[in-house]
């Protein structure tokens, strides 16, 4: 029975994995091909099946004479937005969030949880109901096709999952550790950030995660608001398609793209095993 | 080494949670009370009675709806928490997780920016007297749950200027054999230093060991405040009676029927209260068991009961007698030889406490 169990844990581990690693693979592999390796017959292995070219990386590093388009700055455009407005939504959210958690708030009917479901309600929404109130709030203020109106929108979208995130968690921390620091002599600011903030560590980094995840996928608004001084990567990489799918380019620039997200996954990994997730998470 | 202390006045305090509510229930009945400086305090209560939250108005936690909080004469009812001066332990350990258990001890030391080497005595004292020495480099968050708690109590302690300790059930968590001794670690640390100690319970032999004042509260009002002695041979109320003492002390529905007794059942009590002026004849008798003996014939304050249960607690055998509706209970010397069916009971007048509207005359 036993044994039993364990052969079918591992062939079923083993099947999910390769469900999940078959698709980079096949990417890798077809970032090195060309338009022959793609096209011809199916090929598999670099120089046994194909010869391997870096035509396919080339392509997204160079001028766009052929056929090609840069990445370079759109990749550091989203990073910088995608860290930037991270940042502040999980400086502004945890703030909130504490605040929604430990005080009362009355205004008229609105209560605490009608001001926390008033910030999840932001991602209840569909995201085309916004678009054109974004669009004309950015041309407004002059920050359409800017990197800063790109922020500011962002961290509308971002900070909700920070709120939702960290109310929850001071939820789980008890007040008796406020308490204590207040009678231990801290000002409730010192409280916060001495006492509750450094027990807070898991739920910062799984909101921060979500907001990283949320942020550097984004495509809609980033295609929406933005035209020729600044773009992203997700409408960049969707603007190498042409008459011709580049496959190549397109792999290539699919796995560079999910990179920052895969150092985000093992560095939140790490805390996922030692267990100090496991509250935060459920 | 200068002391500083402070009597705790708590002048007229009441407390609602609704205080926009037209009829507010209050967690707490206008009260007025001193603690004296140095002295030992127990509160002791059934669950729910408010004890906890005269203890966060103290610590400055909850802000009283009414009434003022004196520290020797300073008012301090609008001082936040960090601005009195006051240690408070919860039920349940609180910790600082992402410290060790020398940061835990030290915070609140370096919380009021003391001297390191002031810090490092302090912390190595207080780790002696509760046997953490040997933890302090180990982050907080790896200890048992009573090393935890014993954390919690140690931070109330390292302070030696604060005016008060509070303890809120401090030692729930803690097993029984460790318990007995930092209660009298406690003693000790409040004869050496003469820091005041409230200690709040619903254990009573945790309050009668503990404290040198008891005071009882039910439903949000103090009901009595005493010596252990008190509590237990004149209870206030009938709810003192029935909650102080094991078992819980006999009350008897009776009627006045001279200046000095009272009947119950047609037989006549006599009690050391003076009875003549009261109006409503319905009055109740309350008798501790461990007053009542075991009587070898009939005769005066004598009741005939029939003996229904014997029970051997190993120091002492509990016996429990019917008389007609009422339920007689007697503790009485082991050794005492016991014989069935009908036995006497005398009740000592000094010792009868006669109630109206449940409170004592």
């Amino acid at each position: 029975m036993h044994k039993l169990y364990t052969f079918l844990k591992y062939t079923f581990i083993t099947l999910w994995t390769v469900f999940i690693v078959a698709p980079f693979l096949w990417a890798i592999s077809t970032s090195f091909k060309d338009f022959q390796s793609v096209n011809s017959k199916v090929t598999y292995i670099p120089w046994l099946d194909f010869e391997p070219t870096l035509e396919g990386w080339r392509v997204l590093v160079k001028s766009p004479a052929r056929g090609g388009v840069d990445i370079v700055e759109p990749y550091f455009n989203s990073i910088f937005v995608t860290c930037t407005a991270s940042l502040i939504s999980i400086i502004l959210g945890t703030l909130a969030a504490y605040a929604l958690s430990r005080f009362t708030f009355k205004a008229g009917f609105v209560r605490n949880n009608d001001i926390t479901f008033f910030f999840i309600s932001q991602r209840i929404m569909p995201p085309i109901v916004l678009s054109i109130p974004f669009f004309i709030f950015l041309s407004t203020i002059g920050l359409l096709d800017s990197l800063l109106g790109l922020v500011v929108v962002y961290i509308v979208l971002l900070m909700p999952i920070a709120v939702w995130i960290m109310v929850d968690f001071f939820n789980r921390v008890p007040k008796e550790l406020d308490e204590t620091a207040l009678i231990d002599g801290c000002n409730p600011y010192q409280a916060f950030y001495k006492v509750v903030l450094p027990n807070s560590i898991p739920g910062l980094i799984v909101a921060g995660m979500f907001c990283i995840i949320f942020g550097w996928i984004d495509f809609f608004f980033a295609f929406i608001l933005t035209f020729t001084e600044v773009q992203l990567l997700p409408v960049k990489v969707v603007a190498l398609n042409s008459s011709i799918t580049p496959w190549w380019s397109l792999s290539a620039s699919a796995l560079i793209s999910v990179a920052p997200l895969i150092i985000v996954a093992f560095v939140v990994e790490r805390y996922l095993s030692k267990g100090n997730l496991s509250g935060a998470l459920k | 080494m200068e002391l500083i202390m402070a009597k705790i006045d708590l002048s007229n305090i009441s407390h609602t949670y609704n205080p926009s509510d037209p009829n507010p229930t209050y967690a707490l009945n206008p009260f007025s009370m001193t603690w004296e400086n140095g002295k030992r305090y127990a509160i002791l209560g059934p669950s729910g009675c408010g004890k906890t939250t005269m203890l966060n108005i103290v610590s400055g936690l909850v802000k009283p709806s009414k009434g003022k909080i004196l520290f020797d004469e300073n008012d301090v009812t609008n001082l936040i928490t960090e601005e009195r001066n006051i240690a408070q332990v919860f039920q349940f350990p609180v910790i600082y997780n992402t410290m060790t258990v020398y940061d835990n001890l030290a915070f609140p030391l370096k919380c009021r920016d003391f001297s390191k080497e002031k810090i490092e005595e302090r912390v190595k004292s207080v780790s002696d007297t509760l046997r953490l020495s040997s933890f302090l480099n180990l982050p907080a968050r790896k200890l048992t749950a009573d090393q935890k708690q014993l954390i919690s109590l140690g931070r109330g302690l390292v302070r030696e200027d604060v005016a008060g300790v509070l303890m809120d059930e401090p030692l729930t968590v803690i097993d029984p054999d460790l318990k007995f001794r930092l209660r009298r670690n406690l003693k000790e640390i409040n004869e050496q230093y003469k820091t005041t100690l409230v200690y709040v319970t619903h254990d009573q032999n945790e309050a009668m060991t503990f404290a040198d004042n008891i005071i009882v509260m039910d439903q949000g009002e103090i009901v009595q405040v005493g010596l252990p002695k008190d509590l237990f041979e004149r209870p206030k109320t009938t709810f003192v009676g029935y909650f102080i003492g094991s078992p819980a002390m006999n009350i008897f529905e009776s009627e006045v029927s001279s200046d000095y007794s009272v009947k119950i059942n047609n037989i006549e009590i006599k009690t050391n209260s003076n009875l003549s002026k009261i109006k409503d004849k319905n009055v109740k008798l309350g008798i501790r068991s461990e007053f009542i003996n075991v009587a070898e014939k009939e005769g005066q304050n004598t009741i005939k009961a029939l003996l229904t249960r014997v029970e051997d607690f190993g120091n002492f055998k509990l016996l429990t007698a019917n008389m007609g509706d009422f339920v007689i209970k007697s503790k009485v010397n082991r050794e005492m030889p016991i014989s069935h069916g009908d036995i006497n009971l005398y009740i000592p007048p000094e010792k009868c406490c006669v109630y109206i509207n449940e409170k004592l005359i």
